[in-house]
């Protein structure tokens, strides 16, 4: 079953096209990694989805919706949890109120409280700073609340960007293990990440993009031993 | 006498911050300059002068003038301003000219339509002035600085008591997340216009009472005044855009008593506004602080 399927996506900044013909798929319950190099394209591919970038061409499904030209805070609505690059976590706004925006389009407030709820179990820190402004928080921890914002709305598709970067490397890890336990809990998730080696540990199937074409597409463990993935991203 | 001219300076800052929080809110949603905030303050004294020559009723003049104001503002946004932002690579500027543009274009509609005389206000308290020792206090000053604190009130708890508050703080912060999170933000443009109109069009009323006068030209010293307030404000902070308001009123009043009238009253905003600005680049409140 398909939760998510880009058909022929192609983007472009004014002149420049940064996406040509793109198709992803991602399936029910997959842990799916888009990797490549900076600028590839990545985050333009994962904002397309949530719908913060227009696309030129082509069409975005989801959960048998035709989510092509849907403004993103309906995106939302339909249960797309997004975990920006860079945290992106309202600085001015604390914990709790982060946590509230998450579920901003859910209308259910028991619920919204229980899910908050959730997240603070499943980070103790958050629940410790809850009334703390987010900007007064580390790294790992913005890291944490902008993943708990996402879960809060209990999403379908959670979409990550870049998880890893300007983290402590064992921050990186736990993230990334966090990651695995969500995709376990049943929730599909769709990463785009540089840190090739980590994602793949945790992916089922993998897209490799380079200059906005998808150049190799297989699964997580083959795509590990492919040569020309261990070259490029794998270091080895 | 020191007690009077703070009293003074209290009630014309307040007056400058309702002014200028329009201004503040809009930019802290739309990044936009806007300049015609000043427009609605001449168009809100003209409906509430309107309203309450028919009606005899300055609550419901004060009320339906912001909310029509509002509306107006609504309207400027989605079908001028939006359009203009929304267009690929615009760099500011384009939507500062814009309200120039619109802010000009008012003044001249209402001297057009209602001639370029200036029109008593003509409100009449029935109690007289309060004495307290030396102290005077007019009835349209005490309406005046509870009527500011009121909006306030409201204003402070739409922003933090409220879901829609919530979602329009998110917004002023990040508006692509905010969007990313459920917001719908034209939503949240929307109640900038109508916070920001409404409250520029009570202050033109205000003004236009306090001075029994209103004229079509009444919007070109707030115009800028609202500029120098909104950046010693912190640009786009709420409870900034007031701290300077009340600072401005209050330098303006003492200096121009104690000081005499070395230097036009009109500019002292922007000396404390350079003054600050030196020692605080940022504004009295910057965002990172607030």
């Amino acid at each position: 079953m398909s939760m998510l399927s880009l058909v022929d996506v192609e983007i472009s900044y004014g002149q420049m096209e940064v996406i040509k013909k793109v198709s992803i798929e991602v399936n029910k319950g997959e842990l799916v990694s888009v990797i490549g190099p900076n600028g590839a394209g990545k985050s333009t591919l994962i904002k397309a989805i949530m719908g913060l970038k227009d696309i030129k061409s082509g069409k975005i499904m989801y959960d048998g919706i035709d989510i092509t030209v849907m403004p993103a805070w309906e995106r939302a609505g339909l249960g797309i949890g997004y975990v920006p690059e860079g945290r992106r976590v309202f600085g001015n706004l604390t914990v709790e109120e982060n946590l509230k925006m998450g579920c901003y389009k859910v209308k259910d407030n028991n619920k919204n409280k229980n899910n908050i709820n959730k997240v603070y179990e499943l980070f103790p820190r958050l629940f410790e700073r809850k009334n703390q402004l987010a900007k007064t928080m580390s790294g790992g921890e913005q890291q944490m609340l902008a993943i708990g914002r996402a879960l809060v709305l209990e999403p379908k598709l959670l979409l990550i960007d870049e998880v890893s970067m300007g983290l402590m490397p064992i921050m990186v890890n736990t993230c990334f293990k966090i990651i695995k336990d969500l995709n376990d809990s049943g929730i599909t998730v769709l990463v785009v990440e540089q840190n090739a080696n980590k994602v793949l540990k945790i992916a089922n199937r993998g897209y490799v993009i380079e200059t906005g074409h998808i150049v190799i597409e297989d699964t997580a463990e083959n795509l590990r031993s492919n040569d020309v993935v261990k070259k490029a991203y794998l270091g080895s | 006498m020191l007690m009077q001219q703070l009293v003074n300076g209290v009630m014309i800052g307040s007056v400058y911050a309702l002014t200028a929080m329009g201004a503040t809110l809009i930019y802290g949603i739309l990044r936009i300059l806007d300049i015609a905030n000043a427009a609605a303050y001449a168009i809100g004294a003209y409906l509430g002068w309107y309203i309450y020559s028919i009606s005899h009723n300055l609550l419901l003049a004060f009320l339906l003038s912001m909310i029509l104001t509002g509306l107006i503002g609504v309207v400027i946004q989605k079908y001028i301003y939006y359009p203009i932002i929304s267009k690929p690579n615009v760099i500011p500027i384009v939507p500062l000219i814009t309200s120039v543009g619109l802010f000009t274009i008012t003044g001249d509609l209402i001297r057009l339509i209602l001639g370029p005389n200036v029109k008593e206000f003509g409100v009449v308290f029935k109690s007289g002035a309060i004495k307290i020792g030396k102290l005077i206090i007019n009835p349209e000053w005490i309406f005046i600085i509870v009527l500011t604190a009121v909006l306030f009130a409201i204003l402070w708890f739409i922003l933090n008591k409220t879901r829609l508050g919530l979602a329009w703080r998110a917004t002023a912060e990040d508006s692509e997340i905010a969007k990313a999170m459920g917001v719908n933000t034209n939503i949240s443009m929307a109640l900038s216009y109508i916070l920001g109109y409404g409250f520029a069009a009570s202050a033109g009323i205000m003004v236009g009472m306090l001075y029994n006068s209103i004229s079509p030209t009444m919007g070109d010293i707030p115009s800028y005044k609202m500029l120098a307030i909104i950046v010693l404000g912190g640009l786009g902070n709420p409870v900034g855009t007031v701290v300077a308001g009340l600072i401005i009123g209050l330098a303006e009043t003492l200096v121009s008593a104690y000081m005499g009238s070395i230097l036009p009253r009109d500019a002292i905003a922007f000396i404390v506004l350079i003054f600050v600005l030196l020692l605080k680049p940022s504004g009295l409140v910057s965002k990172k602080s607030a």
